[in-house]
């Protein structure tokens, strides 16, 4: 995807077309792209793992996760872990300062934190969470708690409220949801929704998106030397 | 994974070997393929399920530009083998990731291609890295003409003779592949799309039934530029001729990353394969059938120690030991079964005292061959559901992190990173299409953009970060204050339940080979002739000595 080489043809190839304005990525083109775009943008390994894994089940069910990544990351990169992670305490989560949470940050501590007390579930008062930067990619993360503890949980900002149920599918303001550049979340505890089914229509990504999550993979890469070249090859000719 | 434990199969008495002799680069680096190798569940398959095969196009014009269709067709769905055909200058053929032209391209279209699917993939698929396939293809792949070998058949047919063996045999194949995509690559169907169909269900299968129809193009071609060039008096290949050909995969350092980033897949290979050796090892007798089979498949082996040739120092010595371990094993099996109680454990054991690692791993792969029925099952257990190990245990505490790290990574922490040729190298992605490669950390530019396949020197600094933290203290925070950790917590957590995941060696070592992650993987494909061209490049062959599609089926091998 990236890069495209000049096309030094054969006698026989065809041309290379102009770039479309969206392609039809596969699942694991999005999560290898989105999580080496995480990781160009900064975050650890582990967590740019978590990054590609949250865009690929978004956009598995027609959200547009690698944009809300990309968002994400334009003003995430070079922060601070310190600035964009929680801090845990029972019933509220925020970021040190008052700031901004990064979503895949409090996704996976969310995670990893929600067999623990810190991490209680109430049907009343929930846990307060936030604000956090695009937080429809917290959704992937409230389905495997979801999944994990046995029961729905309720994702509620200022103005909307969606339902996660325990199979991964979600009943509520999906489409405002996707919309929030940055919202203060309330999670809590609740039954499973009926008709929330997952949907399976894997959306295209925008050729726009593709570029800026390229333009952050990039980062991984080392630029190409002649030594380098060199010594990844075989040691003689291939026309034998 | 569901595997058999140790006391609920009827047979069992013997342990499977433990990891840290398996998962050792020494002995991953001596791997010979089995009948538990990708390209033998697929033909046993297609075998076993009476897959019909054809060839409903073939527009190849005389200098031997254009297409052709290969269709499998099993009990419930069909394949199609879309192959283009090119008429590649010398200066451009490349085996490397960074080449742009083949001699041909090709696809595994999901079903019988249109006339629209056909024009769509020509002007994709001759791009490869370039084009783009969609969710109706399930691989993408490229091969190279063994030039040398090519104009001799070629010559050889177009006159009406037969090539000669000897040539036939110094290269072994007509085309070799230089990649071979599935899973997701370039737009093609996600391996979890398609993980449910049994046929697809093993590991792989989609890359070798698309490998094995491009054996039969291969063929094809060279018969028809001989017609092209020789007329009515050009000659087809001997079937005896045909027979000896397989196909040659062409790998560089791609292939070696990838048994690293898939922990859990690794260690469902190798246990299955561990647990056939046992299975075998525990049986009380050797019927004279199982004698028989295994005399048989001694000889197959000899012969192909024989005809298996490599130029690179290392492999020469390699190819050394193992004509000689094969000599030994011949004189061992003169008095196989004898009266033991335990014929194949005490055949086993002889072997580890009596033989090289290229023997050993030998004689594993001949101990299986009379044993289908016991082990052929096993095939059903290589596949892996990587989700399930993807999310974190959070509750777990620091020191029962601190225990795994202090079993399952004693290797690792054995190892004294303050010593330079402990990290001499790095493994990074070239910006040049985004080719794997291996730096030295003192004279090569970046290694801060490392790719995690460190592992040894990850779980070391792993378990000297958690010596800060208390013995009680939860994963989860400890994460929270150490992120940059949250990769290897992943992999040691999933490591304590799946005891073959990691390949125990410092893969960043100056001495490391990468060679030797690449043969474990490839004879796990079921490939032959290892013949490395550096310490990061290998050429292999595959299907040699195997039917072809479109002959007449032959009993399962």
């Amino acid at each position: 995807m990236r890069k495209r080489p000049a096309h030094a043809s054969g006698r026989t190839g065809p041309a290379p077309r102009a770039a479309p304005d969206e392609a039809a990525l596969s699942g694991s083109e999005i999560e290898a792209l989105c999580a080496k775009a995480a990781r160009g943008a900064g975050m650890a390994w582990g967590l740019a793992e978590e990054a590609g894994f949250a865009a690929a089940w978004l956009a598995a069910r027609g959200v547009d996760g690698p944009r809300a990544l990309a968002d994400h990351l334009a003003w995430a990169e070079g922060r601070r872990w310190q600035e964009i992670c929680p801090t845990v305490s029972p019933g509220a989560w925020k970021a040190p300062g008052g700031g901004v949470l990064c979503p895949v940050a409090l996704g996976a501590t969310l995670c990893d934190f929600c067999t623990l007390p810190d991490a209680a579930l109430d049907e009343d008062d929930g846990l307060g969470v936030g604000p956090v930067s695009r937080p429809v990619m917290l959704l992937p993360f409230l389905a495997a708690m979801a999944e994990r503890l046995g029961h729905a949980i309720t994702l509620s900002w200022p103005g909307g409220r969606l339902v996660v149920a325990t199979s991964g599918g979600m009943a509520g303001a999906l489409p405002a949801l996707a919309g929030l550049a940055r919202a203060p979340l309330t999670l809590s505890r609740s039954a499973d929704p009926a008709g929330a089914e997952p949907v399976a229509t894997r959306q295209d990504v925008s050729r726009d998106t593709i570029d800026r999550l390229d333009a952050l993979a990039l980062k991984t890469t080392v630029p190409s030397s002649a030594s380098s070249r060199a010594d990844a090859g075989a040691g003689g000719s291939d026309n034998d | 994974m569901h595997m058999t434990s140790p006391t609920d199969h009827p047979a069992r008495a013997t342990a499977r070997r433990p990891a840290d002799v398996v998962m050792r680069l020494a002995r991953m680096g001596a791997a010979h393929p089995t009948r538990l190798s990708f390209l033998r569940v697929l033909m046993r398959r297609v075998q076993s399920e009476g897959w019909r095969f054809d060839r409903p196009l073939w527009e190849i014009d005389a200098q031997g530009v254009g297409r052709a269709v290969y269709r499998a067709r099993g009990p419930s769905r069909t394949y199609s083998l879309v192959a283009f055909a090119h008429d590649l200058p010398d200066d451009m053929r490349s085996d490397r990731v960074i080449a742009t032209a083949w001699d041909a391209t090709f696809t595994l279209f999901d079903g019988t291609p249109t006339s629209a699917d056909l024009a769509r993939l020509s002007a994709n698929v001759p791009l490869q890295e370039a084009g783009r396939v969609s969710g109706s293809e399930l691989s993408l792949s490229r091969a190279n003409r063994s030039v040398r070998l090519w104009q001799h058949v070629v010559g050889r047919l177009a006159s009406g003779r037969q090539p000669d063996r000897a040539e036939i045999d110094a290269v072994g194949y007509l085309m070799r592949t230089t990649a071979v995509y599935g899973s997701g690559k370039f737009g093609a169907a996600d391996r979890v799309d398609i993980a449910e169909r049994p046929e697809l269900a093993a590991p792989f299968q989609v890359e070798m039934l698309t490998v094995w129809l491009i054996r039969q193009f291969t063929v094809d071609m060279v018969e028809h530029m001989a017609a092209m060039r020789g007329g009515p008096g050009a000659a087809r290949l001997s079937s005896e001729n045909r027979r000896r050909l397989g196909v040659g995969n062409s790998t560089g350092l791609g292939m070696a990353p990838f048994i690293v980033r898939h922990p859990v897949l690794l260690n469902n290979w190798m246990m299955a394969r561990e647990e056939a050796l046992a299975r075998v090892r525990s049986l009380r007798d050797a019927s004279p059938d199982a004698v028989a089979a295994l005399l048989d498949a001694w000889r197959a082996a000899r012969d192909n120690a024989a005809n298996w040739r490599s130029e690179h120092p290392l492999q020469v010595e390699k190819l050394r030991d193992l004509r000689g371990d094969l000599g030994r094993i011949g004189d061992r099996l003169e008095e196989f079964p004898g009266a033991s109680a335990a014929p194949w454990d005490d055949l086993w054991r002889w072997g580890e005292t009596a033989l090289t690692l290229e023997g050993q791993e030998q004689l594993f792969a001949l101990m299986l061959e009379p044993h289908g029925a016991l082990v052929d099952g096993l095939s059903h257990c290589m596949d892996a559901d990587e989700t399930a190990a993807f999310r974190l245990d959070g509750a777990m505490t620091c020191g029962d992190l601190r225990a795994i790290l202090e079993t399952t990574y004693d290797w690792a922490l054995a190892i004294d990173f303050s010593r330079p040729e402990t990290m001499a190298r790095f493994w990074y992605v070239s910006e040049e299409k985004l080719e794997p490669r291996l730096g030295d950390r003192q004279s090569d530019d970046g290694a801060e953009r490392e790719q995690p396949l460190c592992i040894a020197r990850l779980a070391h600094d792993l378990h000297d970060a958690l010596s800060g933290s208390a013995a009680t203290a939860t994963v989860a925070e400890f994460l929270l204050r150490a992120p940059e950790h949250r990769f290897m917590v992943r992999r040691a957590q999933a490591a304590a339940r799946h005891p073959y995941a990691e390949v125990r060696d410092n893969l960043i070592d100056e001495k490391m080979l990468p060679i030797d992650l690449m043969r474990c993987k490839l004879a796990l494909f079921g490939a032959s002739h290892f013949d490395p061209r550096s310490d990061k490049w290998v050429r292999i062959s595959l299907f040699r000595g195997a039917p072809y599609p479109l002959d007449p089926l032959d009993p399962a091998p």
